[in-house]
């Protein structure tokens, strides 16, 4: 689902590259942890994945697809298939959470029916049934954090990308976030998780890719946080 | 494609920016109102030039059976064949002449009539005080310099079947010099509004983005097109442009019913003015090359949003 072919990237100016000689493959259906210090390249491989940087060298291939040549009006259609989660909800404040959910489908052209249909499916599948009319700034953060996820799965990608997903949750509420991102996951949706949160690496145990200096240093099947800084 | 969400974000930008479009639509109004008058002034020197000859010429006359200017030259009346060849050949060899024309009875009486040098009362009716076959024939002659027409006004002066020599350089040089003024300010002016439009319209593209920079993050992350992310911006432009050139070209009708038609037509009627036809001309241009304000309006704030929204939205 997600393959780096030996990629670099290197920002301009001097300096070691932010991903080097990565090469990593994520199957169809996988829950991944990817951990390291800050620096280490973790978002660089996200925005990569995205498409929202280039590789310097080396091949990004994401859904079947080689994306570093990717022309650029090809682009909205591959992040279609993308679902991405911040550490910061990233909700649009001036709108109800329905309206935030079903925002992701109108922009891409869906039919009002369709977003009817769907929007409180997933409010439901995340736990938020009732809260359609609520305005973000009524909701908790462990909440709002499940409305940015309702909001990334309502197309139903392929991968869900998760930047520390629960980087400002407390640890009750991270683990119903977790538990709600597996069951996700259960739908046979890849979930691409940066994380830092070595309790959470820990408990739920997956497979774990660790970069270090923008090298892969580890990747186990089913890994723990494994360093402590 | 939702078009629901692209008006209600137009509307929505629109009214949340009121202030900055409707600066750009007052800019482009007043620089498309002065674009549309240079238009105009650049058209009425055309028409004036075509019907009246310009600085750089002359027109000598040549003798009528009757001729009313009781020339010695003109004692045979009509002039002959010979003498029209006679001047033709002195006009030639004259140093002071780059070229000429012969102009006909027949077009040089069209062109007082249109000029308003022969009355409308003075040709109508059974028996008209002017005709055609009163009217003298005449060359025009081009000068290489329009400073420089004594030597070719002598030459011709003293000859033979040469009523005289209708020398309106310094009439129409002023005419012309005050157009010329006229149609440069204008430009000029229109020059530094359009300059000023589009820097507001940049202004308010980057507001626009900065107040929709959340959407806009949200909407590339869920793949939205480029087209439909640019949209609400592409229509916000054209809404300004659309009341912009809406107010200019009545500024323009303005000018051309009261200024024009009411004004100068009426006081200057030796000049043939632009009528309604060059004023739709002005709002779609003369082609080749001159743009008409219906086209400039939309350019001056798309292109620049085209060019914005690339940047801001870019995927």
């Amino acid at each position: 689902m997600i393959r780096f072919e030996k990629v670099t990237k290197r920002y301009p100016g001097p300096g070691k590259p932010a991903l080097d000689q990565v090469t990593l493959d994520i199957d169809k259906g996988e829950f991944v942890y990817l951990v390291g210090t800050s620096g280490s390249g973790k978002s660089t491989a996200l925005r990569l994945v995205l498409r929202e940087l280039r590789p310097t060298t080396g091949r990004v291939h994401v859904a079947g697809k080689e994306i570093n040549r990717m022309a650029g009006w090809k682009v909205p259609r591959l992040r279609r298939q993308i679902g991405t989660v911040f550490q910061d909800f990233r909700l649009l404040p001036n709108k109800t959470v329905s309206e935030n959910v079903a925002f992701a489908q109108q922009v891409i052209g869906k039919s009002r029916r369709e977003i009817a249909k769907v929007v409180p499916e997933t409010l439901e599948l995340v736990g938020l049934k009732d809260k359609g009319d609520r305005m973000p700034d009524e909701l908790s953060g462990g909440e709002q954090q499940r409305v940015a996820i309702a909001r990334a799965f309502v197309n139903r990608p392929m991968i869900l990308i998760a930047d520390e997903p629960t980087g400002n949750l407390d640890p009750a509420t991270s683990v119903g976030i977790m538990n709600l991102l597996g069951d996700i996951n259960g739908t046979g949706t890849t979930v691409l998780m940066a994380t830092h949160d070595h309790g959470i690496v820990d408990q739920f145990t997956k497979r774990v890719i660790e970069l270090e200096h923008g090298r892969v240093v580890r990747d186990e099947a089913s890994g723990s946080y494994g360093f402590q800084h | 494609m939702q078009l629901r969400y692209v008006f209600t974000e137009l509307r929505t930008g629109l009214r949340r920016n009121l202030s900055m479009h409707l600066a750009v639509i007052v800019t482009l109004f007043v620089s498309l109102s002065l674009a549309g008058i240079g238009i105009l002034l650049q058209q009425e020197a055309k028409i004036a030039r075509s019907t009246l000859g310009d600085e750089l010429k002359i027109l000598v006359n040549l003798c009528t059976q009757d001729d009313p200017s009781n020339s010695p030259n003109c004692g045979s009346g009509e002039v002959t064949d010979e003498q029209k060849q006679r001047i033709e050949q002195e006009i030639e060899d004259n140093p002071e002449v780059r070229s000429f024309r012969y102009v006909s009875k027949l077009e040089g009486f069209d062109n007082a009539r249109k000029s308003g040098q022969i009355p409308d009362s003075a040709i109508s009716g059974p028996n008209p005080v002017v005709t055609v076959e009163q009217w003298p024939q005449g060359y025009w002659v081009t000068l290489k310099d329009p400073n420089e027409a004594d030597g070719i006004s002598s030459a011709l002066v003293g000859l033979d079947g040469v009523s005289g020599i209708k020398d309106q350089r310094k009439a129409l040089g002023q005419i012309f010099g005050i157009m010329k003024v006229l149609k440069y300010g204008s430009w000029i002016g229109s020059a530094f509004l359009i300059f000023a439009a589009l820097l507001q319209v940049t202004n308010t593209i980057r507001l626009a983005a900065l107040a929709r920079r959340r959407e806009i993050a949200i909407m590339r992350l869920v793949g939205a097109s480029t087209l439909y992310i640019a949209l609400p911006f592409l229509l916000e432009a054209l809404v300004t442009a659309i009341v912009g050139v809406g107010l200019a070209a009545g500024a323009l009708a303005a000018f051309q019913y009261w200024g024009v038609e009411r004004g100068l037509a009426e006081h200057v009627q030796f000049l043939p003015w632009v009528d309604w036809g060059d004023y739709f001309q002005s709002l779609v241009g003369f082609l080749p090359g001159i743009p008409g304000i219906v086209i400039l309006g939309p350019l001056l704030t798309l292109v620049p949003t085209l060019l914005l929204t690339r940047k801001y939205v870019k995927v």
